[in-house]
């Protein structure tokens, strides 16, 4: 936890891209019916009305309807759907 | 468009992952950078397309987290060329599509004009034919540059000239000299009088080469000589010790008359369709005819009317096929009576053309004493115009003018 603090510091010291420094995830809504996410690390759970995908701070948990994933590659995937609800989980815990 | 056509190229399958931890699956693929679309979930399983390349490599990760992959549908070109590869015709076919897009490609089909105006695609096509520059010739053995200079040489009022093939089109693109005036300036050095073309009263000279013979307000007869192109070359004394000769040009205006004459008959012959016609129609290939119907009849008065369109591709290069209609309408004669009024119109509708010609050939009309009569058989409209005209140039059309010649002593 240290370590992050002092890399988020430093990142925002330096104003550099914390998404590149960090490898924080992007997610970008758009809409009700179009999320975009990058910098992840994988999915865990895929249904259509819900999607579970980890990232490097933790889960991310999407809930909607109809939800299916447009394209997935190593750093971006798009989910399409009616979207109700965005919400992030707690990351595991290494320390 | 152009991604989804490059994916159905390479060809791409739509598979069904079940199993143990089809998540893990697809984190493996994806960190394997095998790219996977419109992924759904399937009740345990999920669907997804991915690209042939791709799904070569899944097998180990499909071991690895044991799950099941199962092609439900296959898509793309290579499954396309595998599918019917037994239909030989097939692949023949389009072989020889290509080669005949190539073949053909290697030939001129159409000549494009551009630019002119004065000198029409026809007698341009007509010109370039007799070069043997035609649609359907060989476009190795198009010669851009010496259609150019044969076009500059042949043609003197075109300016500028470029060819140049465009794709299987040879397309020319012309300059045509617009102001003509250089081109009336050109010098004729042939002595030439000037000679009134007809009667009238001399009311304005400008002389540009001769010496005038006449004075305004001089009566002239046709014939009459106005401007002389032969300038005496008198010695000390005064006498005449040889002639020099130039081409008379001059403006002569004179105060003319011409009588007007104009009838037409009472009556005339109306025809009236009766409805009756006949058709032909045909296409002819090359001198072959093909038709249905005929326009031989036994009617006492028939119009008989042709339509014809050859075939042609592009612009200009014409097909040896043509297609085209005849019809034979049957009519008889009625005689009707003009009335009064139908007269007076025609006859001035007649006058009032004659006078728009006159005018626009450059006549004043000053006067007119035009009257229209009418008595039991005809109608006649009769009188004089007065006008004011150039007449020393009307004989100069007309030929009438007298080169002299003699020798210096």
């Amino acid at each position: 936890m240290e370590r992050d603090h002092i890399r988020e510091r430093l990142a925002s010291a330096a104003s550099m891209p914390k998404d590149v420094v960090l490898g924080a995830s992007v997610i970008t809504i758009l809409g009700r019916n179009e999320v975009c996410i990058e910098n992840y690390r994988g999915i865990i759970e895929y249904t259509d009305t819900l999607i579970r995908v980890q990232t490097k701070s933790g889960q991310v948990r999407l809930t909607g309807k109809r939800l299916q994933i447009e394209y997935y590659t190593n750093d971006e995937m798009k989910i399409k759907g009616r979207l109700v609800s965005l919400e992030f989980g707690e990351g595991r815990k290494k320390d | 468009m152009i991604r989804s056509f490059l994916r159905w190229l390479r060809g791409y399958v739509k598979i069904r992952v079940e199993g143990y931890s089809p998540e893990r699956f697809l984190n493996l693929c994806c960190f394997h950078h095998i790219l996977i679309w419109e992924l759904s979930p399937a009740g345990n399983a999920y669907e997804m397309y991915m690209s042939l390349s791709g799904f070569r490599k899944i097998r180990p990760f499909a071991r690895k987290t044991r799950t099941r992959a199962v092609i439900i549908e296959k898509c793309g070109f290579p499954f396309f060329v595998k599918h019917y590869r037994r239909r030989k015709l097939l692949f023949a076919g389009i072989f020889f599509c290509i080669i005949l897009l190539k073949a053909y490609s290697l030939f001129i089909w159409d000549i494009h004009f551009e630019g002119n105006e004065k000198w029409t695609d026809e007698t341009l096509i007509e010109f370039l034919a007799s070069n043997d520059i035609t649609p359907f010739m060989l476009k190795s053995r198009v010669d851009c540059s010496g259609i150019v200079k044969d076009i500059r040489k042949e043609y003197n009022d075109i300016v500028w000239v470029s060819a140049s093939v465009d794709g299987s089109r040879l397309k020319i693109q012309i300059k045509e000299n617009e102001d003509t005036f250089t081109e009336e300036t050109a010098e004729d050095d042939t002595p030439v009088d000037l000679i009134a073309g007809s009667n009238g009263v001399i009311t304005g000279i400008v002389t540009r080469a001769g010496v005038p013979q006449v004075h305004v307000g001089d009566e002239v007869k046709a014939g009459d000589l106005l401007v002389s192109g032969r300038i005496d070359v008198l010695d000390d004394s005064g006498e005449v010790t040889g002639y020099q000769y130039q081409h008379s040009d001059a403006d002569i205006y004179a105060d003319t008359e011409m009588e007007y004459n104009d009838s037409m008959p009472l009556t005339y012959q109306e025809k009236i369709y009766d409805g009756k016609k006949r058709y032909r129609f045909y296409v002819n290939i090359s001198g072959w005819e093909l038709s249905a119907g005929t326009v031989k009849n036994r009617y006492p008065h028939a119009d008989l009317t042709a339509w014809e369109r050859q075939i042609k591709l592009g612009e200009n290069f014409y097909l040896p096929l043509s297609y085209g209609y005849e019809t034979a309408e049957s009519y008889s004669f009625q005689k009707k009576k003009y009335t009064e009024e139908e007269i007076r119109q025609e006859l001035t509708g007649r006058f009032e053309q004659f006078c728009r010609n006159l005018e626009e050939k450059g006549i004043q009309i000053r006067e007119n004493s035009v009257k229209i009569h009418m008595d039991a058989a005809s109608a006649r409209a009769s009188g004089i115009l007065y006008l004011n005209q150039k007449i020393a140039e009307e004989t100069d059309t007309e030929i009438l003018t007298i080169e002299r010649k003699e020798e210096l002593k």
